[in-house]
């Protein structure tokens, strides 16, 4: 009796389910053209919105994102009345509260046309004030966060509370936009070939005359730290400076810097070249990369004391630093060793 | 007609589902930073609860006692989710304001906790009654804890300044701390109004021992 009792009840919850199931594939069948259709139409007013001056928008797949937390979810050349007048991205990246979305535009000669922030899941009336259309950065000239973006230059720094004027109390939402942002700006003026952009890689050793790989393979004594491959700059025969690409576990996915050192044993320059932490593309700022350059490599470098931490990413900061130190001794291990 | 109102009139203050069920509480604090997203989820609300009511209510013959929680979501999912669909087709700039409260909405315990201690034993009117009543208990406190914390946490109010541009806003009232501050304060106004309301009258004798009210709320909890 009693198997038979549920038997009966799971043809009851199972014909609920199929007659909701029906009903729903139904509606979605009817409403998903109309659905898709809106959507478009609103992209295309979004990104009217970014770039004001085209006439239309293609498809175009030139611009990838070289960071594996920041996705591009679609891209599109901006057609003016004579040939392209540059790009617009629909890019995804981590902030505050969960993944932002914006909407970029950059031009050809290297300035951002207009950013708008199509999704933010931030503290709603602190973070979340980057989506409103209301909330006003500068209130005399009522620019919203967003809109301050639009007319910026590549070459500027795009720094929170310096050139980008933030969201007051929502410092970690203002840095996640400006660096979103920033790396749209960077990817297109790649894409494009366009110079002059200060976002370009710093130099990480002075520009001199023979870049090969070392000899022997350079490895670190600290555990964790693995050094993926190692250049030799070398003027007149002699070697002036090394190179290093490293990577080890940060605060909770992986680093990758490149850092130079110079036979003096002077760091002539880092670069961040990824970071998979939560917020871990904040620390890829030139800013913090670029206070690691003229350091003593074999002094000890850290967090709070000699180098500044990215705020919001604190354990990002230490974990390249770390990484930094490891290497630059490393290096200077190498280089007293000979042999390179 | 009388007995309509008594149903209706009862969500607002002395069965209020959050000041005095104390259900559906996350929300009501997440959403409750500017008035204008408290009225945007609390219509969301009402409008989900009296069509859930509604349909639970006309099928509460035909759903077998035992397995009635999982029949209650699958049609409150599917209801929603079909009017969410036909909104962002049809009513694009009504999903607009209201598309972000609607996955809140579906999992709200009011909903499922309406749904299991009313209309699943009341006929259909009563039930709409309910559903209604209910509905804008919730939304009156959702736009009362709003207007305080968009007040004092921002200066403004639906999105206009109103306090002077001198003023510097609490930001306090905005986290989630003010907001339990607020929701108390709230309460106790409430509580106090509900206790006069309810002096001298006896408590009506109800066929159902689920809408008969302990003084500190009923066992379910959010």
């Amino acid at each position: 009796m009693k198997r038979w009792q549920m038997i009966k009840l799971g043809l009851i919850l199972a014909i609920y389910c199929i007659v909701g199931c029906v009903g729903l594939a139904f509606v979605y069948n009817s409403t998903s053209k109309t659905i898709a259709q809106r959507q478009e139409a609103d992209l295309q007013a979004g990104l009217r919105e970014v770039f004001p001056k085209a006439t239309g928008f293609t498809p175009t797949d030139k611009v990838k994102s070289t960071n594996p937390k920041v996705i591009f979810n679609a891209a599109y050349t901006a057609d003016g009345p004579s040939g392209p007048l540059g790009i617009a991205v629909k890019v995804q990246g981590p902030s505050y509260g969960g993944d932002t979305t914006l909407l970029v535009g950059v031009s050809s000669d290297g300035t951002i046309t207009g950013v708008k922030v199509l999704e933010n899941k931030d503290t709603p009336g602190l973070g979340a004030n980057a989506a409103n259309a209301t909330y006003y950065v500068d209130k005399a000239t009522k620019t919203t966060f967003a809109g301050q973006f639009a007319g910026k230059k590549l070459t500027d720094a795009f720094e929170v509370k310096k050139d980008v004027i933030a969201i007051t109390s929502a410092t970690i939402t203002s840095r996640s936009i400006t660096n979103l942002v920033q790396i749209v700006g960077k990817a297109v003026s790649d894409a494009l070939g366009i110079g002059g952009s200060s976002q370009g890689t710093p130099p990480v050793v002075p520009p001199t005359d023979i870049v090969r790989p070392s000899s022997r393979p350079v490895t670190s004594s600290v555990s964790g730290v693995s050094i993926l491959e190692t250049l030799v700059t070398t003027r007149d025969g002699v070697i002036v400076s090394v190179s290093a690409k490293a990577t080890a576990k940060s605060y909770d996915g992986d680093v990758t810097v490149i850092v130079g050192v110079s036979v003096d044993e002077t760091i002539t320059g880092v670069q961040i070249v990824s970071c998979t932490d939560g917020l871990g593309n904040l620390i890829m700022t030139p800013a913090f990369a670029q206070q690691f350059a003229g350091k003593k490599a074999g002094t000890p470098l850290e967090v709070g004391t000699n180098v500044d931490a990215v705020s919001g990413a604190t354990f990002s900061s230490k974990g390249a630093t770390a990484l930094v130190e490891a290497t630059a001794d490393a290096l200077v291990k190498a280089l007293a060793g000979g042999g390179l | 007609m009388k007995r309509l109102f008594g149903v209706f009139v009862n969500g607002l203050i002395v069965e209020n589902p959050l000041f005095i069920i104390m259900i559906g509480l996350c929300s009501s604090m997440a959403v409750t930073t500017t008035v204008a997203n408290g009225i945007g989820m609390g219509v969301a609300l009402t409008f989900v609860l009296v069509m859930s009511e509604l349909i639970i209510s006309l099928f509460r013959n035909l759903i077998p006692d035992s397995i009635r929680m999982p029949i209650f979501l699958i049609v409150i999912a599917a209801f929603t989710t079909i009017m969410d669909l036909e909104m962002k087709a049809y009513f694009p700039v009504l999903s607009k304001s209201m598309g972000v409260f609607i996955p809140l909405v579906v999992v709200n315990c009011i909903v499922m906790g309406r749904v299991e201690a009313f209309s699943s034993k009341q006929p259909v009117l009563d039930s709409v009654f309910d559903g209604f009543g209910m509905g804008l208990g919730y939304t009156w406190v959702l736009i009362a804890l709003a207007v305080v914390r968009e007040l004092l946490g921002n200066g403004t109010l639906l999105g206009f300044q109103i306090m002077p541009l001198s003023f510097s806003p609490m930001i306090f009232f905005i986290l989630p701390p003010g907001g339990f501050l607020v929701f108390a304060l709230w309460m106790a106004v409430s509580n106090n109004v509900r206790k006069k309301l309810l002096a001298g009258r006896k408590p009506e004798p109800t066929e159902d021992s689920c809408c008969t009210l302990p003084e500190n709320g009923s066992t379910e909890k959010a």
